[in-house]
């Protein structure tokens, strides 16, 4: 390359320096690129799980504070779930509860109400992909749950039984029966609107509304709601339900509730508010632990990274200033100063870096996700958005992934070339002093 | 009188080999006027090419003085010397040393660099000096593109480039045929008379240093009493000896008779 300009100047001639050995030029970018491209996956790692773990603190607080008078009761195949552990596991037989010891419960001291709920896989199944930080696949799962409330207007209006973000149509309300509302990326998927027919379970159903459907993830449940007891009726289950929703007068009476119940029905499972706290507590405690650890590895390959970067730098400077002995002597000799011959090292130093830099740039945007992965840890946790949501797995992995895979801004590209020009000159710093106190009547005797 | 370039008071230079002293330079006095010509004949290892890097601040002398343009330049801290170098020194060295990754012009605007020179005039003053040389049609070629004679024609305008009080070569025809070598010196000849330019060129060969002005000889570190005049320089010259017809500084054969000059 020879770049033919009409004035000669400093950068120029760094930039045909660099040129002139065109492999160990190209090896040392590499070699620095990769180092710049850990540089910049290894903190949009960090900022992912940062806000993972505040999505989950906040979810926590919100949910804890919203329903303290709640003991969810669901049968122990469900045990060691946190809240609003699904009625579908993979590998396990659904179970159910008997209706009747909803009125049982109703009559225990403090029991203000008793929510039953049905819930029931679809028929209909549907092949997802999976990934985990060690490879992708396939796995066979139900298209949708149905789940059947009791449409009593005082459950509907107190306990949130319903969703409320409907966008067409309206909710359901007491009373209803033979109509569904459904998530709007099931209607999407069968191409139905509100007031079309849909089939399930063998029986027509209208659709009389669509509530706005949570982003689509790994285990997110398609809910279709429906009447309690059309649920039971269409899927042969009459006289069962799920779980339940123990409602207590006051917060005193829980506890007290929650102890009859363990006792008087053993293979029920029951989560007070008190024990959702401490698996949140228990959950977030893990995750920011994990995060804290994630940060310190983090910082440490940071600073390899930066302290790598430095010595490849230093290495090659220092071997091109050997390398060079001569002319920085004819340099010297024809009137160069120390300063001159100094900042033309640096600033070939400099170059390298940056060019380095815009690899580094190019790397992380294609390699963040393997990188990322590859040196930060993964860590499988429970997360919380709300009620009603299976045991979904967060993955630190693939969120630091998706937060890397984003190209990143120019505020980072910018920080990424001026964190290379650091350490392009910090690097080239001690072989260009070298430089530029060599003696010129020496360095002209240099072959 | 003639103004004075460069002057040097009982110059010495005393190394330190292996624990034992070897006198490179011993009690050297020169005095060069402005306009000399002048060549420092000597032997291999008589301190030739320690003397001129003592003239040209690449190297300072154990004991006396060197007196450059009216400058102790054995006074000038090492961070000051670059200036003298840049401003009052040319230098041609044997082997070229032009920068392989700069073609013949960028060579030539090197010493210009940190100068208060715009980059037009830098590249209008490194054009004029290789038209000087001979070398117009050179300009963009790089050192594998440029003969031997063309790369040392480079170094010279390189050298003349701030417009120098003295050149100093250090045997600059040392790495080329005799008849470039020829061509060289007669090059710098008609630098110092159309020019004025001074120079000290130091050589082993007698015949390079017979066309100088004035011929010093240096042996054993020590300035020999004697001196010869040189032959080259005498206006005389320009007339060809066989035909006596006008000839001109650069000519290697008459253009006349056809005999070698």
């Amino acid at each position: 390359m020879y770049v033919k300009v009409n004035h000669l100047g400093a950068l120029t001639r760094a930039v045909r320096n660099v040129s002139r050995r065109k492999i160990r030029a190209l090896l040392t970018i590499i070699a620095l690129g990769f180092s710049m491209a850990i540089m910049i996956s290894i903190p949009a790692g960090i900022v992912a799980n940062q806000e993972a773990v505040q999505s989950l603190s906040e979810n926590f607080s919100s949910t804890i504070n919203t329903v303290s008078t709640l003991i969810e009761c669901s049968n122990s195949s469900g045990r060691g779930m946190p809240s609003g552990a699904p009625s579908f596991r993979f590998g396990q037989e659904e179970t159910f509860i008997n209706e009747a010891v909803v009125d049982e419960i109703c009559t225990i001291e403090g029991v203000k109400d008793v929510v039953p709920f049905l819930e029931k896989s679809s028929e209909e199944t549907t092949m997802q992909a999976m990934d985990t930080p060690r490879g992708s696949f396939t796995i066979s799962r139900p298209l949708y749950t149905i789940t059947g409330v009791s449409l009593n207007s005082t459950f509907i209006a107190e306990y949130s039984i319903l969703p409320t973000n409907i966008v067409v149509g309206r909710n359901l309300q007491e009373g209803d029966s033979g109509v569904v509302l459904m998530p709007s990326n099931l209607t999407d998927y069968y191409e139905k609107e509100v007031d079309d027919k849909i089939g399930i379970y063998g029986e027509s159903f209208t659709i009389v509304g669509i509530y706005e459907s949570a982003s689509e993830s790994f285990m997110r449940t398609r809910e279709v709601y429906m009447n309690i007891s059309d649920a039971q009726m269409i899927t042969g289950n009459t006289g069962n339900v799920s779980r339940l929703d123990v409602y207590a007068e006051d917060v005193s009476y829980v506890n007290g509730i929650a102890d009859v119940i363990k006792t008087a029905y053993s293979e029920l499972s029951v989560t007070t508010s008190q024990d959702r706290l401490e698996m949140y507590q228990t959950a977030l405690n893990n995750a920011e632990s994990t995060l804290s650890q994630t940060q310190t590895v983090a910082f440490q390959e940071i600073v390899i990274a930066i302290a790598a970067t430095s010595l490849i730098v230093l290495f090659t400077m220092l071997y091109t200033v050997r390398e060079r002995t001569k002319e920085i002597g004819i340099l010297k000799a024809i009137g160069f100063s120390n300063w001159n011959v100094m900042s033309q090292f640096m600033l070939e130093g400099i170059l390298l870096s940056l060019m380095a830099g815009v690899v580094g740039v190019v790397i992380g945007i294609v390699g963040a996700p393997f990188i990322s992965s590859l040196l930060l840890p993964n860590v499988n946790m429970f997360p919380t958005q709300g009620r009603s949501f299976s045991g979904r797995t967060v993955n630190f992995g693939t969120a630091l992934s998706q937060s890397a895979t984003a190209a990143p801004d120019l505020q980072t590209v910018l920080l990424v070339f001026g964190i290379a020009a650091l350490l392009g000159a910090l690097g080239s710093l001690y072989p260009a002093w070298r430089a530029a106190r060599t003696s010129p009547m020496e360095a002209l005797r240099y072959e | 009188m003639s103004e004075l370039v460069l002057e040097t008071e009982k110059l010495d230079k005393v190394y330190k080999l292996g624990g034992r002293q070897v006198r490179a330079l011993s009690d050297v006095n020169i005095q060069v006027k402005k306009g000399d010509f002048i060549s420092i004949m000597g032997p291999s290892g008589s301190g030739k090419t320690t003397l001129l890097n003592m003239l040209g601040c690449l190297d300072k002398p154990t004991y006396g003085k060197v007196i450059l343009d009216g400058v102790n330049i054995t006074k000038v801290p090492e961070k000051g010397l670059f200036k003298i170098r840049k401003y009052k020194v040319g230098f041609v060295f044997q082997t070229f040393n032009l920068m392989p990754y700069l073609n013949a012009i960028e060579n030539v605007e090197l010493p210009m660099e940190g100068t208060k020179k715009s980059g037009d005039e830098k590249r209008k003053r490194a054009r004029e000096l290789l038209k000087l040389v001979g070398l117009s049609e050179r300009e963009e070629h790089r050192q594998h593109r440029l003969s031997a004679g063309e790369q040392q024609r480079v170094a010279i305008a390189r050298a003349l480039a701030n417009n120098p009080a003295i050149i100093l070569a250090d045997e600059p025809t040392g790495n080329l045929d005799s008849k470039t070598g020829h061509e060289i010196i007669r090059l710098l000849g008609k630098l110092n008379i159309d020019q004025g330019t001074t120079i000290v060129v130091v050589t082993h060969d007698s015949l390079i240093a017979s066309r100088a002005g004035r011929m010093l000889f240096l042996n054993d570190g020590k300035l020999l009493a004697k001196e010869k005049q040189g032959t080259h320089l005498l206006k005389r010259e320009l007339t060809c000896p066989n035909c006596g017809r006008e000839i001109q500084l650069d000519d290697t054969f008459c253009p006349r008779c056809g005999k070698k000059l």
